[in-house]
């Protein structure tokens, strides 16, 4: 993986202060967060894209002490498959000297990092943060994980379809299966109808509309529709 | 029991990777004749090295009993990669709330004649609650496994029947294979438990089965000194330190070789 050497701060490209941090701060706001980070790396490109809704003077102490390089919430939640409890990096060498400092600045000491694995082996990293008592912080991440999981990998695909080359690369690849689904759904048949139709449980339909959204980069299915009739993947309605 | 090991904590359970590897062999090479590459006994392919998580079902004395990989569909995975023939030629579902299980195994030799929890049956049921419950703490709704015709029955019969199939059943070698979908709600993880009779939280804690693959010291080892050394070993954070942790446990205990289990990885 490429090294966290120089990191983008993309709140400070125009697209990135209204697109972006916005995204972000709305995840907050709906979920009962306080902050939000996003971490990438592009091997295609090797840059290194970030933003966050961390107060100013925490983003320039963390950049001026080069935490990247040290950051277990970067380093090591990478590695894994499953969203990491910062919990469970108290361990870490670096956790301590980001933790700590962290502490001075009045923020929270609970959070979640969501790693992404994209498919041409660019990461993404999503973390949350809380500043809940523990067992409400276990409460509500119960509540919010699998919208957490979800916006991660949205947040990311669009970063990364934000650069022309993984763009043209990452292209929507839908099965004929997906396009069939999409293409019912589209005709105003509901998952239950698609299900008759094909002769498939009601939760392979939905698995397979829910797989064609986030391949879309939508996220809802009315926008996916949209999408794909755009791309020239399914016929209107 | 069950355990997870990741890129997180495997430098504490080699011993228990390598012998997950093992059992690969015999069973996806020896039982059913796929196409893999064993090496020195052990089956590891290309995603072993993309840090996926294993779920790993032990026995009471902490023995390898079962196993299964899993990986995120965002990004590489077998079903993407390399599993075109059961696919079709289709791309592959790709969703943040699924993830895909591959290598699902379970050790019929160990568990053939064995009664209780050591059945083929029970350790079936208890690693694919085990993927679930794992799964769903970390936002997963739904897994697409790749099992053979086999292991699809034994689904069926422990009241785990996928709710649906993706592409068609391929030749893999001697046997052939499928990708069913497996959904982890509370219904389904309620359901496998009530058939196989799983009871209470199946998760062994990492302390536990850390201390338990420390090689024990010398009984006639000062008891602070044994402590001190139990907790060097398990509380290490890398396989190196592990390595010197147990060097010197042995070298104060006099046994210079009973600490060889470690190593094997």
């Amino acid at each position: 993986m490429t090294p966290y050497t120089s990191l983008i701060d993309l709140a400070k490209t125009p697209k990135g202060q209204t697109d972006f941090v916005q995204q972000l701060s709305a995840v907050c706001d709906t979920l009962g967060l306080d902050y939000a980070s996003y971490a990438s790396t592009n091997p295609i490109s090797g840059k290194v894209h970030a933003f966050t809704t961390y107060p100013d003077a925490w983003k320039e102490h963390y950049m001026g002490e080069r935490f990247h390089l040290v950051d277990p919430t970067l380093k090591a939640a990478s590695r894994s498959i499953a969203p990491v409890d910062w919990q469970r990096l108290r361990q870490d060498p670096g956790f301590q000297s980001v933790f700590h400092r962290a502490r001075d600045f009045s923020l929270p000491q609970s959070g979640l990092t969501v790693p992404v694995r994209g498919p041409f082996g660019d990461t993404g990293l999503l973390s949350v943060t809380s500043d809940l008592t523990t067992p409400d912080w276990i409460k509500l991440k119960g509540q919010v994980i699998q919208q957490v999981q979800t916006l991660a990998v949205n947040l990311h695909d669009t970063v990364m379809h934000s650069e022309r080359l993984s763009y043209l690369l990452g292209r929507a690849t839908l099965s004929a299966r997906e396009v069939e689904i999409l293409q019912w759904i589209a005709a105003g048949k509901s998952q239950q109808d698609v299900a008759d139709i094909l002769s498939i449980s009601v939760r392979t339909v939905e698995v397979h509309i829910r797989s064609s959204r986030e391949k879309l980069c939508a996220l809802t299915t009315a926008q996916a529709v949209g999408r794909a009739v755009s791309l020239g993947l399914i016929t209107p309605g | 029991m069950l355990l997870v090991v990741d890129a997180l904590n495997k430098h504490r359970f080699g011993a228990i990777l390598d012998e997950m590897y093992q059992l690969r062999a015999r069973v996806f090479q020896d039982r059913m004749g796929w196409d893999v590459n064993v090496h020195n006994g052990r089956e590891i392919d290309l995603f072993d090295g993309l840090d996926p998580a294993y779920v790993i079902t032990l026995n009471d004395s902490y023995g390898v009993t079962g196993c299964a990989r899993l990986l995120q569909t965002t990004g590489p995975h077998m079903l993407s990669d390399v599993f075109f023939d059961i696919l079709d030629g289709e791309p592959p579902l790709r969703s943040a709330t699924v993830w895909e299980s591959t290598r699902f195994c379970v050790d019929r030799q160990r568990l053939s004649g064995g009664h209780g929890k050591n059945t083929v049956s029970y350790t079936t049921s208890e690693l694919m609650v085990g993927i679930m419950e794992y799964a769903k703490s970390a936002g997963i709704a739904d897994i697409i496994t790749v099992i053979d015709p086999l292991m699809d029955r034994i689904l069926h019969r422990s009241d785990n029947a996928p709710y649906g199939y993706v592409g068609k059943t391929a030749d893999m070698g001697k046997v052939k294979a499928l990708a069913a979908l497996i959904d982890c709600s509370d219904q389904r993880i309620s359901k496998v438990r009530a058939f196989a009779g799983i009871d209470g939280d199946i998760f062994a804690p990492e302390e536990e089965v850390a201390a338990a693959l420390a090689p024990t010291p010398d009984a006639a080892m000062n008891p602070e000194l044994k402590t001190y050394m139990r907790d060097q070993i398990t509380s290490a954070e890398t396989e190196r330190e592990r390595a010197a942790a147990i060097a010197l446990q042995n070298a104060l205990s006099g046994a210079a070789t009973s600490g060889s289990r470690a190593f094997d990885a």
